[in-house]
């Protein structure tokens, strides 16, 4: 304990302040001497990294520019401000309609607060607090919301999104090296593309996934051609086919008949150079050259495995070529025999006339994504609704049945027309709900067990996501939260991609060996500890984080999907959250030297502190009696340092800190 | 760079627990001191009346395969690579990677006829924990949450309900309490995490934390007080108490001899079971280890032996354990799955989903050992005879584990419930 405190003065610089606020450190800061014996072995190694203090690339200023984020235009405010107006007035006929009464509007610091994490995924930092709280400009929600449409925050916050819609994975399996694909769906977000091209530029990619990453979305099923058409049409259009698979639905209309019909048009979908345009692949990926490699390897290698998969991930493309697809042998109904080959045939509506020339999985694609087929822009104006509002207008967002139907089925078709004028621009879409006076309101508390529909008198009352946890508490920790990013396409295309046409089995090994220190998901891990690591805990941002997370991770611990169903995220009460949230590393890293709140303690007079730690933690100043309550737990404490880290772990652990009101 | 070394061997030191286990080695012997400490927790558990049953149970989740575990069959060509092997049962056959189950044949009753509608892992793994389809509105109990609404906790401070590598999909306590919600645990070797506070933080200064925390509070509470706060006020109670317990000991495997945790075997699942008996030794109702792997949907053969292998160690070591400290006649053991595996094998040298026949085990209490009950037909395809849906299997569960399953229940919505789903249980099966 001496050699900690002696080492953190000696690194301390020698103002007055900080040396008293560095009591705070040597108080609160003191390592927990009794290890339990399971760590033991790892006590050295975690010694120094507890020693260390947070890494230096996380206390540093952050990069002036983190990524390019597409542009918000200013100019359309008032569109979005008449779309917005719109929607309230659809929703104040149906409160009158059921007789109920809109929530409270939310004051600045409500707003502010819900804002930053509907858009941003974490709480505002003190300064942007004070910033917002302390202007008088008209127009300063609009610039808020504007500010943050277009930031690296909104880039990372709906990546988490979309992560858990698509089951985003780094090794969905063993050669499949998806880095480039987690990239693209990133890149996606940041430049704004228009979800019907993103959608369609999935459902059609061929290619390698670091030569084409959109490829990921096809391959993410690979193997598995019947669950890719279930899980494709439960994502793209809201709709679970998935028990036809194997028999009639029992409740909805689907057939398995209907169900092969529609698998029929992506039946030819290859991801290898296997099939009928074998030897036309075969030659592009350079089948020989790779098992060539793969021989040697066999012969040199005492365990050629990893490698093998190195070099089949050289070899996994998706190409297509029309395959006929037949029945299951077992098919038990009567409009068809067992074996029958099945021509493919949409759920509803027809293909698109540009796209009747083209092969099945075009024509596939077009009729997905086409302005006529409204149950795609319904889907998507349901989930984004849903992700703004808290519920959805039809739940499950992807349980659109004849048997489930919409609460306010007049406003979901307004929104689905709004999200084909604005030619699926989800940024814009999510820019008019929230700039809705209804999501200006107080947050309702809404159980679904209830039995009775959300009437929308403001949003749902919800529990932060695991991600938006994570990134707030990074937020009074980290000056820097993006020192590390996910790997660019370009940066993975560099590392993995072998010249097949001339092997060679040395070139082909040294490159492995470098790809698997910096990329195998273990040994990245490790890596970055290096760099961004705390006790254990990589410091970034929970979109840049490897995936899937251990098990035992906070952000898997508050629920974080384990990528394999389709929203997998969950947002239950647990018990080893609330250990983690009193004991866990993450907890104890803001309270060291360097961290954004300590700093900003120390920046400020004793009699400024507790509104710097309210205004922190909780994005409000304290009301009268919870700054009495502060400052008497500050007086009575051993010190007034080790008061203030009371008073930060407490807010940390109330309830409002997690909810988002 | 004194410091280091000094710090670390004063950190190692000072563990009090290393220390012990420093003790162990050198002076004590290790048998000796583990054998004390073993039987001190023992004696330290709260006493388990005859009669009122635990749970441990094993969901395989993915789909196990039927025709590579407990329902082979030879000589056909749906069988694959896995070859067969003879049980202690005279006349049944399992396949070759369980051979410490099949050694063990007298113990289990094996059911190879359950059958279901679904394909699809999500909905299958929640029927198969809540005995209910999954619906839109509502999320059921699973039966160890039924199980403690009916039953109780035996302990004040432990919970009564403990899952263990188990991800997010699991129902929980559905629309029951949320003080029936299980206890999470990610990596058994770890056991519960975060359960010392840093040592400059006394428990007095603990406690004023968390009154500071709840007075801040009450504004919020009072404003959205309603089920999810509610949840995690009851997490908040929850977690406390245990902190102070001395009962957490349960939940530290390493407190277990050597050679007791090798027999489990090194792997998750393996330790799970481990720490499964000890949590029920301790007082804990109902404990789920969950295996996942399963979904063999290309090179099973390759696949098999490994996962199959850990299985066939942890469950066998787990019976013998249980049985050899007279607590498997107070402990019925589930081996579940949401689904089978097609017999026939697939262009990419795997297994698809197959729903319409598969096998489950059960063993313990309640249980009658040495029985196969109901067949599939001789592909592996449809139940020959005796199909066991869900809510027989579950029911059956409910008998064995002595839960009223004719009782209806009501959900908040007002729909009825019966704990196993309403099914008829399998009396063959049942001791």
């Amino acid at each position: 304990m001496f050699a900690m405190n002696r080492n953190l003065l000696r690194r301390a610089p020698s103002s007055t302040t900080v040396a008293v606020a560095l009591g705070v450190a040597a108080t609160v800061l003191a390592p927990c001497l009794a290890a339990p014996p399971k760590a033991a072995k790892k006590a050295q190694s975690q010694q120094q990294r507890q020693r260390a203090g947070l890494p230096a690339a996380v206390t540093a200023d952050p990069p002036s520019t983190i990524m390019e984020v597409a542009a918000v235009d200013r100019s359309g405010r008032s569109a979005v401000h008449q779309a917005a107006a719109k929607i309230d007035s659809l929703l104040a006929s149906s409160w009158k309609e059921h007789g109920v009464e809109a929530s409270v509007p939310l004051k600045d610091e409500q707003f502010l607060r819900r804002i930053y994490l509907d858009l941003g995924g974490r709480i505002p930092t003190y300064e942007e607090a004070t910033r917002f709280l302390a202007s008088k400009a008209e127009t300063k929600r609009a610039d808020l919301i504007d500010n943050l449409l277009e930031s690296p925050d909104y880039v990372s916050h709906f990546y988490n999104y979309w992560a858990d819609i698509l089951r985003l994975l780094e090794r969905p399996q063993k050669t499949l090296f998806f880095e480039p694909y987690l990239w693209y769906v990133k890149d996606s977000i940041r430049t704004n593309k228009p979800f019907d091209g993103w959608a369609h530029e999935m459902l059609t990619a061929d290619g390698r996934v670091w030569d084409n990453p959109a490829v990921g979305f096809q391959l993410r099923d690979a193997g598995m051609p019947l669950p890719y058409v279930d899980n494709t049409v439960r994502v793209l259009l809201g709709t679970q086919i998935g028990c036809a698979q194997c028999h009639d639905h029992p409740f909805d209309d689907w057939t398995q008949h209907q169900f092969y019909e529609l698998a029929a048009f992506t039946s030819g979908t290859q991801m290898r150079g296997r099939g009928k345009n074998k030897n036309m692949m075969s030659r592009q990926m350079g089948q020989a050259g790779a098992r060539e490699l793969i021989q040697e390897a066999k012969q040199k290698l005492d365990r050629p495995t990893a490698f093998v998969q190195f070099v089949a991930a050289n070899t996994t493309a998706v190409s297509f070529a029309e395959a006929p697809l037949k029945l299951p042998h077992d098919y038990q109904y009567e409009d068809a025999e067992p074996l029958a080959v099945v021509s493919p045939k949409v759920l509803w509506g027809e293909i698109p006339s540009g796209a009747r020339d083209a092969d099945g999985r075009e024509q596939f694609a077009s009729w997905v994504i086409s302005r006529d087929n409204r149950q795609f822009a319904r889907t998507i104006a349901n989930r984004m609704w849903k992700k703004v509002m808290g519920v959805g207008l039809v739940e499950p967002v992807d349980d659109f049945q004849p048997g489930n139907p919409p609460s306010n089925p007049e406003l979901l078709e307004h929104l689905t027309d709004e999200m084909l004028r604005l030619d699926f621009d989800l940024r814009e879409f999510v820019r008019i709900l929230v700039s809705t006076g209804t999501y200006q309101r107080r947050a309702v508390v809404y159980d679904p067990a209830s039995g009775t529909p959300f009437r929308f008198t403001g949003p749902a009352l919800r529990r932060m996501t695991a991600e938006q946890i994570w990134d707030s508490i990074l937020t009074l920790v980290a000056h820097n939260a993006w020192a590390v990013q996910r790997p660019t396409a370009a940066e993975v295309a560099a590392a993995v991609n072998l010249d097949l046409a001339n092997p060679s089995f040395d070139a082909a090994y040294g490159m492995f060996e470098r790809f698997a220190k910096e990329y195998t998901p273990p040994r990245r891990m490790r890596e970055l500890q290096q760099t961004v690591g705390y006790r254990g805990q990589l410091l970034v941002r929970a979109s840049e984080m490897p995936a899937p997370l251990p098990l035992g991770h906070f952000l898997r611990q508050f629920g974080q999907s384990d990528r394999e169903t389709i929203e997998g995220a969950r947002t239950v009460a647990t018990v080893p959250q609330i250990l983690t949230m009193f004991n866990g590393q993450i907890t104890h890293s803001m309270l060291e030297k360097g961290s954004v709140i300590y700093d900003t303690v120390v920046a400020h007079t004793p009699q400024e502190a507790i509104d710097v730690i309210f205004l922190s933690v909780l994005s409000h100043k304290p009301s009268g009696e919870d700054r009495k309550l502060a400052r008497d737990e500050i007086m009575t404490a051993d010190t007034p340092a080790a008061g203030y880290g009371n008073l930060i772990w407490a807010l940390l652990n109330t309830r409002e800190f997690i909810f988002i009101q | 760079m004194i410091g280091t070394m000094g710090i670390s061997s004063v950190d190692r030191l000072l563990s009090r627990r290393a220390l012990c286990g420093h003790l162990a080695r050198t002076a004590l012997g290790v048998t000796v001191l583990d054998t004390l400490v073993g039987s001190a927790v023992g004696r330290a558990a709260p006493a388990v009346p005859v009669g009122d049953v635990s749970v441990i149970f094993l969901m395989m989740r993915g789909a196990m395969s039927h025709l590579d575990t407990f329902d082979p069959k030879p000589g056909r060509e749906e069988q694959g690579e896995t070859k067969a092997i003879q049980t202690k049962t005279p006349g049944v056959l399992f396949g070759e990677h369980v051979p410490k189950l099949a050694g063990m044949s007298d113990r289990l009753a094996v059911i190879r006829a359950m059958t279901t509608e679904t394909g699809a892992h999500e909905q299958g793994t929640y029927l198969m924990r809540t005995s209910y389809s999954q619906l839109n509105s509502i999320v059921h109990p699973s039966m160890g949450s039924w199980t403690l609404h009916v039953q109780g906790k035996r302990s004040r401070d432990l919970p009564g309900y403990v899952l263990v590598g188990n991800g997010n999909e699991h129902p929980g306590a559905g629309f029951l309490d949320a003080s029936l919600t299980p206890v999470p645990v990610a990596d058994p070797k770890l056991g519960l995490e975060n359960t010392t506070h840093p040592a400059y933080l006394s428990e007095k200064q603990f406690r004023r934390r968390l009154v500071l925390a709840d007075r801040i509070d009450r504004d919020f509470k009072q404003l959205y007080g309603g089920p999810h706060i509610a949840a995690y006020d009851q997490m908040y109670k929850d977690a406390t108490r245990l902190l102070g317990s001395v009962d957490l000991e349960s939940f530290d495997i390493s407190k277990e001899p050597e050679a007791i945790r090798s027999r489990y075997g090194d792997t998750t699942f393996g330790q799970g079971c481990l720490l499964a008996r000890r949590l029920v030794e301790a007082g804990v109702r109902c404990v789920e280890v969950e295996l996942g792997k399963w979904d063999m949907h290309q090179d099973i053969f390759e696949a098999l032996p490994d996962n199959v292998g850990t299985l066939d160690t942890g469950m066998a070591a787990l019976l013998d354990d249980l049985a050899e400290r007279g607590l498997l006649k107070n402990t019925l053991v589930v081996l579940a799955t949401e689904f089978g595996r097609t017999p026939e094998i697939n262009k990419n040298a795997g297994r698809d989903h197959h729903p319409a026949v598969f096998s489950c085990v059960l063993a313990g209490a309640g249980i009658k050992g040495g029985v196969v009950h109901g067949a599939s037909d001789e592909r592996g395809f449809h139940p020959d005879r005796d199909g066991v849906t869900v809510a027989d299997f579950n029911t059956t569960i409910a008998v064995a584990a002595g839960l009223p399953h004719q009782k209806e229940f009501s959900a908040p919505n007002g729909r009825p419930f019966k704990i196993g789903g309403g099914g008829s249980p399998i009396a063959n099966v049942l001791a």
